[in-house]
């Protein structure tokens, strides 16, 4: 029916992977990304993450490439911005446009080429995780780090209610969409606030009948996370700490290098 | 038989309506399989909150198990273990991210331990044959799967009276008589059963009393062959006749038939039909009921049988005889209404094996005897392993 990256992080190739370990090759690779000063690492970093998902976790290429347009265009019109409008360093294009003088500096080219390559490294790993690693197995590795048991418990209703609500949003809009309420502009307007209007209330009824329905059953403030018990395999930790440590060797060794 | 849930002049209103019950007054006697019928905003769903503790009624008193019921937290904790609520729509009750934690919710408020928890939530699953969703969410289900699993939510608690608000609605045909043979178990298990349905072929053959309500008031209480014969009630409550109650009527009217006592289903009407149809004709000689205990299951044994051809036909009753069925690759040809379609086979000539288990074997024997005594049939029943002890291990 729709494609959520949820239903594929149950049923992709790396589902019985631990997920702590998941967790902390997807989490390690940001920061990484985050931390590094030249480009180098992170565009690496990107290229294996994105290979990592496609070909051991067997996501879908279509799907995969659909996923990044979205942050890949934001990416790269601020990159123009910051090319043209941080305009520091010594110039390597300047012309003139609609009667001003335009630039690019080296400095803002080599920014712009950083945030561009650690967007795209820090993106794919977090599609990694989002790809690979259900939610429900996050909330089990949450509850060990002790995160407050309130906050779990809501961000568990809330994950399960998503969906639901979704069922219903879906359906407003294809009623909507049967009696043409997308056939203009204007009338599209209209649809959707309706539309925001009602899900709200649902929302609201639906936050009643859980109450009945925790209260029906004893509820006594305890909501169980759900462990899976996925052995962590020694070679698997091996490789992530491997894979780590070469990509943070990468990023030191290429701290002083500019590409531009 | 004691009663287990009592209803005594209850009264409710809902802050922004007029009065949802108005001084209903009934009896839930405790083993029963009782269906609520009556029309849209009749109160069935009002009434059975009540009986969970959930609503509190306006005045008047609601009694369990003989005492009245208090709404302090730790009353209301016992009333709601003991009394387990289906919700109509297992969206509104599978809350949880997952099948596991959903049907441990009930266990682990209730303060069992990690490993009790657990028996508990694999018992009720497998027993509503859902053993190895644990990890799916509930979103990935289908809807009869839903259904199963806010079943075993409230299994998992042990309750003794269970109430289903329309447990069949939105489910195929086969799933919801899957379903209502699911709850057969449970009450053959000693659980009191309280359903609301708009089915009323399904309340005339299910329940063994029918608790008929209209505009927040008791309109009948009793069996359904009384309920479902009185037109005036039938139509005032908005409902309409069972079609073999339908039939019955008609050919009665015509002088087909004569009694006082209508069928209460298919199998009870070809019977009246073929007793005065085949009146002075040479009687087939009936076949033979094989009943098999899955539980004490030597499935070489069967597998002989099967190919022996004594029994033509095959049925399953139960989870855990489907589930050995489906494992041995068994070809069913009944998966519901076993014992009736078996007992017709039987009055045709024709043999077929049950495949059921523990105490469902009981119950169907006794379920054939009483039908022999009734209608003067010889059906000769045999339970197949009733030889092999009991595995104490089991």
């Amino acid at each position: 029916m729709h494609d959520l990256l949820d239903d594929y992080a149950q049923t992709n190739a790396l589902r019985d992977v631990s997920p702590r370990l998941k967790l902390v090759l997807g989490l390690g690779s940001i920061l990484l990304c985050v931390f590094s000063p030249s480009p180098v690492a992170p565009l690496i970093a990107a290229l294996t993450m994105s290979a990592i998902t496609v070909f051991l976790a067997k996501i879908p290429v279509r799907l995969y490439r659909k996923l990044l347009i979205v942050p890949l265009t934001f990416v790269l019109f601020s990159s123009l911005a910051i090319l043209f409008v941080t305009g520091s360093g010594e110039p390597i294009i300047a012309f003139q446009a609609f009667g001003l003088g335009l630039g690019i500096g080296r400095d803002s080219a080599n920014i712009a080429l950083l945030m561009l390559s650690r967007t795209l490294g820090g993106t794919s790993s977090l599609f990694f995780i989002a790809l690979t690693t259900p939610m429900i197995e996050i909330f089990s590795i949450l509850k060990s780090l002790r995160l407050p048991d309130v906050l779990l418990e809501l961000s568990m209703l809330i994950y399960r209610y998503i969906f639901v609500l979704m069922d219903q949003a879906m359906m407003i809009n294809s009623a909507q969409t049967m009696r043409l309420g997308h056939a203009s502009l204007r009338g599209s307007f209209n649809s959707f606030s309706m539309l925001s209007g009602v899900l709200f209330l649902r929302a609201w009824e639906q936050g009643e009948r859980l109450m009945v329905a925790m209260d029906s059953r004893c509820y006594d403030g305890r909501l169980d996370v759900f462990e899976r018990r996925t052995p962590i395999m020694l070679h698997g930790t091996l490789a992530v700490i491997g894979y780590l440590a070469a990509v943070a060797a990468i990023a030191f060794l290429t701290r002083d290098l500019r590409l531009i | 038989m004691a009663s287990i849930l009592e209803a005594r002049n209850v009264r409710y209103s809902y802050s922004d309506g007029p009065e949802a019950l108005r001084g209903l007054s009934t009896t839930v006697e405790e083993g029963k399989k009782i269906a609520l019928v009556g029309p849209n905003g009749a109160g069935k769903s009002t009434l059975m909150l009540m009986f969970n503790g959930i609503l509190r009624p306006t005045s008047g008193e609601v009694y369990f198990n003989g005492q009245p019921m208090k709404y302090d937290s730790p009353s209301l904790r016992n009333v709601r273990r003991k009394v387990g609520l289906v919700f109509q729509n297992p969206d509104d009750q599978l809350f949880a991210p997952t099948v596991y934690q959903d049907v441990a919710f009930g266990p682990v408020n209730l303060g069992y331990p990690k490993d009790k928890t657990e028996r508990y939530v694999s018992y009720a699953l497998s027993y509503v044959g859902l053993s190895g969703f644990e990890s799916r969410p509930p979103h990935h289900l289908s809807g009869g799967e839903k259904k199963r699993v806010a079943i075993a939510g409230v299994l998992a608690m042990e309750p003794d009276v269970m109430i289903l608000d329309e447990p069949t609605s939105n489910l195929d045909p086969a799933g919801s008589e899957e379903i209502m043979e699911m709850l057969d178990e449970l009450n053959s298990s000693g659980k009191t059963m309280i359903i609301s349905t708009h089915d009323v072929e399904l309340a005339y053959r299910w329940a063994d009393l029918v608790l008929l309500m209209e505009d927040g008031k008791l309109l009948h209480y009793g069996p359904p062959s009384a309920v479902f014969a009185d037109h005036g009630l039938v139509s005032k409550a908005r409902m309409k006749l069972p079609a073999v109650m339908e039939i019955y009527q008609e050919l009665k009217g015509r002088g087909v038939l004569d009694g006082d006592r209508p069928p209460r289903n298919i199998l009870e009407l070809t019977n009246m039909l073929e007793t005065r149809a085949k009146v002075g004709c040479p009687k087939v000689s009936p076949g033979k009921i094989y009943l098999y205990n899955v539980d004490r299951a030597d499935l070489k044994e069967i597998r002989s049988f099967l190919d022996s051809g004594s029994a033509k036909y095959v049925g399953a009753m139960g989870t855990s005889a489907k589930m050995t069925a489906e494992r041995e690759k068994i070809r069913l040809d009944f998966t519901f209404g076993v014992i009736d379609k078996s007992i017709l086979k039987a009055t045709t000539g024709q043999s077929s094996l049950i495949m059921t288990s523990g105490g469902m074997v009981e119950h169907a024997m006794r379920r054939i005897e009483a039908y022999c005594d009734e209608w003067g049939a010889k059906i000769q029943v045999s339970v197949l392993n009733a030889s092999v002890p009991n595995d104490p291990e089991k």
